[in-house]
């Protein structure tokens, strides 16, 4: 599904990925964890196709097609989710007509006829229920006053809605507590197919009790520089990164 | 009052006297007034006791004459006790349009009400300035009045003035005032494209989401519903 081959990328002139490379195949778990700094932002970052972020060298290739040569909504279209850090708040817009909206650009794309507003609503309705979203906060704008659970959640539930092939959760743990964090890692799981992928960026081995990974890679420096199974997020728990120094 | 027109696409107003116009809104009445793409507009508003006013003064592009002008100057005076003012404007500019819009509230009398709520959005090589003077007279006690100014630009060539000027003689009031001038949200833009909505889209979702607690004050179902749409398109034109 994803290839990353010796991927090198900057912002502002500073180079922060270093050649990482990185297979992720269809049913696939992927946890990326490593220190600050190490490039794990940038990773979801250069492959949401964010302006700020330059490639230097190195190819992506997502479900046989050139990632870096398509706009960030051709991107998602084609089946990118990024669940952000920091949810964007946008006031004036709300929850509904964005929804739609990004709902019907995907189908147009994937030539299927626009959902009626009936069957639009319905598909909210049976997500909403899925992930456990809020009524209230349907009827909002865009993650306007939401709190931090609350825009996490949100992110899962426009997972759902959208149904891509590969989802990017960057820090999706980070300012929830152990409730709000269950819930949405349920949510991540339900949504789970044997034709999907998820890479789950995260700090602390918690998340990663309730999604359990394939694989637990360690950025460190702007490279892979550990892969192993689930057991390295506890190890790495235990003893910290300190090993990256020796 | 022939020329403040609350159906403006049916029957634009082109015979608007370039003097000053005086109205007086009497005891009691209540006055609403949708005032659409007017070349020129100079009005004094004596309000009476107790009396309303809504009005929304509305720049839109006009895709045939690129370069016009539009200039707004408009006085309002509370004379009685209990007014009660709102003013919208909304610009929306491109090409070499330009847009000045005036507005001097005094309150002379205690107890009134008034806010403004002006917004411009500029493409291309328009210019828009808004200066807006709010006064409370030192009679004037437990008067609310508040003056809001936010603009967008979304073109480097594009240029706005802002002048927001509040002067209090009275020492019981609550008064605020503020303007801003920046540019769209790029992260909000970047957070939709990543749902697949196209960069254009987004741009528009946004504005239309800015101009929108304008919009949603006309009371006229009609009139709104329609400048909702003619600014949906006028967007279009403008950030394309």
């Amino acid at each position: 599904m994803l290839e990353i081959k010796n991927l090198h990328a900057s912002i502002a002139g500073k180079e922060i990925l270093k050649g990482l490379n990185l297979t992720v195949k269809e049913g696939e778990v992927h946890a990326i964890m490593g220190p600050n700094g190490a490039g794990k932002s940038t990773l979801s970052n250069v492959l949401t196709g964010h302006p700020a972020y330059t490639v230097t060298a190195g190819e992506v290739l997502f479900r046989g097609k050139n990632l870096l040569e398509m706009s960030p909504e051709e991107r998602a279209r084609e089946g990118l989710f990024l669940s952000f850090q920091y949810p964007v708040e946008i006031p004036g817009v709300s929850m509904v007509n964005f929804m739609r909206t990004a709902v019907n650009e995907k189908r147009k794309h994937e030539g299927k006829s626009l959902l009626s507003a009936t069957d639009f609503l319905k598909l909210m309705r049976e997500k909403k229920a899925l992930v456990g979203m809020d009524n209230k906060l349907t009827k909002r704008a865009v993650n306007e006053g939401f709190s931090g659970g609350e825009k996490k959640r949100n992110e899962i539930f426009q997972m759902a809605m959208l149904e891509p092939c590969l989802s990017i959760l960057d820090e999706t743990d980070s300012g929830l507590d152990i409730d709000a964090l269950r819930v949405v890692a349920e949510g991540v799981n339900a949504l789970k197919t044997p034709q999907t992928a998820s890479i789950v960026i995260t700090h602390y081995q918690r998340l990663l009790d309730y999604i359990v990974p394939d694989f637990v890679h360690v950025l460190a420096d702007g490279k892979i520089v550990r892969t192993a199974g689930k057991e390295l997020a506890l190890e790495l728990e235990e003893q910290g990164y300190a090993f990256l120094n020796k | 009052m022939p020329f403040l027109i609350n159906n403006p696409f049916a029957q634009p107003c082109t015979t608007l006297n370039k003097s000053k116009q005086y109205i007086t809104i009497s005891a009691e009445e209540k006055r609403e007034w949708v005032l659409i793409n007017e070349p020129h507009v100079d009005l004094h508003i004596v309000q009476e006791v107790n009396s309303s006013l809504l009005l929304h003064v509305i720049a839109l592009p006009k895709l045939t004459d690129s370069d016009d002008t539009q200039g707004v100057n408009i006085t309002v005076e509370h004379v009685g006790k209990g007014c009660r003012t709102e003013i919208y404007g909304m610009g929306l500019l491109g090409s070499k349009q330009r847009c000045d819009i005036t507005t001097r509230v005094l309150h002379t009398v205690g107890g009134g009400y008034s806010s403004q709520l002006i917004k411009m959005v500029l493409g291309d090589n328009s210019k828009a300035s808004f200066k807006g003077e709010l006064k409370i007279l030192p009679n004037a006690q437990q008067v609310e009045a508040y003056q809001t100014n936010r603009n967008i630009l979304l073109s480097r060539h594009a240029e706005m003035v802002t002048e927001p000027q509040l002067e209090i003689y009275a020492d019981d009031v609550k008064a605020s005032h503020g303007a801003t001038t920046g540019q769209l949200d790029e992260s909000a833009v970047f957070y939709m494209q990543q749902r697949g909505i196209g960069r254009d889209t987004a741009y528009r979702l946004l504005l239309c989401a800015f101009f929108d607690d304008v919009l949603r004050t006309i009371t006229d179902e009609k009139v709104r519903e329609q400048l909702m749409e003619q600014s949906m398109h006028s967007v279009d034109s403008i950030i394309q």
